[in-house]
């Protein structure tokens, strides 16, 4: 009996880590995400850090009913109206969809304004993170275009005189204003060109850019870790003065949870 | 390039993490896990509260707004122009400047200059302490730009729609004090019907937008009629980019609406 289950066993294991070797062993991958589970954070993080993961939490939201909004959506102008519709009384779920969506870009841009509050008052854009602080605000004008351009797709009159005027205060711009709304527009008045322009900018270009960014931000964070709370009492990274040195030999185990007292 | 004091920080940060941290799974892990469940909650509850509470009708409103409004029409311009919520802070700075001098400080001088300064933080902010009561600048320029965010952003949203409705209602009044024409009262109704008066006040009524200018004595800047019926029908050709074109309103009304403006002197022809 006991060499049955055995076996057994040795097969069952077999048939999971067998595929896990072949893959790493050929890509890498599973120490990859070994790597980043395990790694290891200052032991006083704490709620505040969650801010970014809810924010790229939210963004996936975006990604997904996104893409199921463009499998019913059509981009022109005789039929968008109606298909937001569709999507949003007669399709299953469609207005669960269609309304996470909408309300889900909200949520983004909050949270994304609330991580980056929390990174100023925490000083984490400071050396050696000001790189990611970059990527971050080029993350945040990105998701401010993608609310833009997003606005004029249910084609309705709030969607299109609020884009009017979108396109034309850029318009006001020295120089490039101009050229910028022509752009924008596809000609000289909003139209089929206008919205297909949009619909492209908001499902190609600023997601594709929005990704890219995003990764990069991310690998940042794995690589340079993320900071201590100011406020607390043995950071990573503070001064070696005798008290901490002095704490750090009689606090077993270590500390953990919100860091003591602000 | 980095000084010694701060490379010195990050490898005893290093250091510490590596000897003193804890693995990201599961403590870091379970305190996102826990917050990511919180986000997808509260949008999916948002999603809910505003599908139930509004109606299939274009328009018929809940607690978080209509499912959507009557479908586009570049012919109709009575429209109000409003962004979504997270753009109300640069539409209500557009009530603050004015065409055609300072509206571009509104439009591109405030947000770039606003963009700068956050690219360059990191650049300007060089000091190693991170407690925010030991970095005063920082402190006051964060509680001034979220008080003025918050401010600029509640006053988007709540500020006031002129409605055609009762526009019509004041044109009676406009034709005593300006002494109007029949054809001038015959325009004033178009005005007020348009929407014009969502971005033009006009003897103390409608609303001041994206730095549009009162109308109460354009008259009596000395244009004809016909001249400022050119205007109205494409004012891109004048120069004014944030005006939209109402060429579509047609001749006939464009010279009524001209009309109107043109004795729209602010001097008070009647009695």
């Amino acid at each position: 009996m006991a060499r049955t289950k055995s076996k057994r066993r040795r097969q069952l294991e077999q048939v999971v880590v067998y595929p896990l070797d072949w893959v790493e062993e050929r890509s890498g991958f599973v120490g990859a995400i070994r790597y980043f589970l395990f790694r290891k954070v200052p032991h006083d993080t704490n709620w505040f850090h969650t801010l970014g993961s809810a924010t790229l939490t939210a963004f996936i939201v975006q990604l997904v009913t996104g893409v199921i909004l463009a499998f019913y959506y059509k981009p022109s102008p005789n039929e968008a109206y109606d298909s937001i519709q569709v999507i949003t009384n007669d399709l299953t779920l469609g207005w669960l969809v269609r309304g996470m969506h909408r309300w889900g870009a909200s949520v983004f841009i909050i949270l994304l304004f609330l991580h980056m509050g929390r990174v100023f008052l925490f000083g984490a854009y400071k050396y050696p993170r000001e790189l990611n602080w970059l990527l971050g605000v080029l993350i945040l004008v990105l998701a401010m275009l993608e609310g833009f351009t997003g606005y004029l797709l249910p084609w309705d009159q709030t969607a299109y005189w609020a884009t009017v005027v979108g396109i034309n205060l850029n318009a006001t711009a020295p120089f490039a204003g101009p050229f910028i709304s022509d752009f924008l527009r596809g000609g000289q008045e909003i139209g089929a060109n206008t919205l297909s322009i949009f619909y492209s900018m908001h499902m190609l270009l600023i997601p594709g850019g929005l990704i890219g960014l995003i990764t990069l931000h991310i690998y940042l964070v794995i690589r340079l870790g993320v900071t201590s709370p100011p406020w607390s009492q043995d950071p990573a990274g503070g001064e070696r003065t005798e008290v901490v040195t002095a704490k750090r030999g009689l606090v077993e185990p270590r500390p953990r949870g919100n860091g003591g007292p602000p | 390039m980095a000084n010694e004091q701060e490379r010195a920080y990050f490898k005893r940060y290093k250091e510490d993490v590596e000897t003193r941290g804890k693995p990201f799974h599961p403590w870091a892990m379970f305190h996102d896990t826990v917050m990511s469940l919180v986000v997808v909650s509260v949008i999916v509850a948002l999603a809910c509260v505003w599908y139930f509470t509004s109606g299939e009708e274009a328009g018929e409103s809940g607690i978080l707004g209509p499912r959507y409004t009557e479908e586009a029409d570049p012919g109709t311009t009575s429209f109000i122009p409003r962004p979504d919520w997270y753009f109300f802070f640069l539409f209500y700075l557009l009530r603050i400047f004015k065409w055609p001098e300072s509206v571009v400080l509104g439009t591109v001088g405030i947000p770039t200059i606003a963009l700068i300064l956050l690219f360059a933080l990191p650049f300007m902010d060089r000091r190693r302490e991170r407690r925010i009561v030991r970095r005063p600048v920082a402190l006051v320029g964060a509680l001034l730009v979220i008080a003025s965010m918050g401010i600029l952003t509640y006053k988007g949203a709540t500020a006031e729609e002129s409605l055609a409705s009762e526009n019509v209602e004041l044109v009676d009044e406009w034709v005593q004090e300006q002494g109007l024409s029949e054809e001038g009262e015959q325009g004033a109704t178009l005005f007020a019907q348009s929407g014009c008066q969502s971005c033009h006040t006009y003897l103390g009524s409608g609303s001041a937008n994206l730095g549009a200018p009162d109308l109460s004595d354009i008259g009596a800047s000395g244009q004809s009629a016909e001249e400022l019926a050119a205007y109205v029908a494409n004012p891109a050709e004048f120069g004014n980019q944030v005006m939209p074109a109402y060429a579509s309103l047609g001749e006939e009304n464009l010279m009524l609406l001209g009309t109107f403006l043109a004795e729209s002197t602010g001097e008070g022809g009647g009695e």
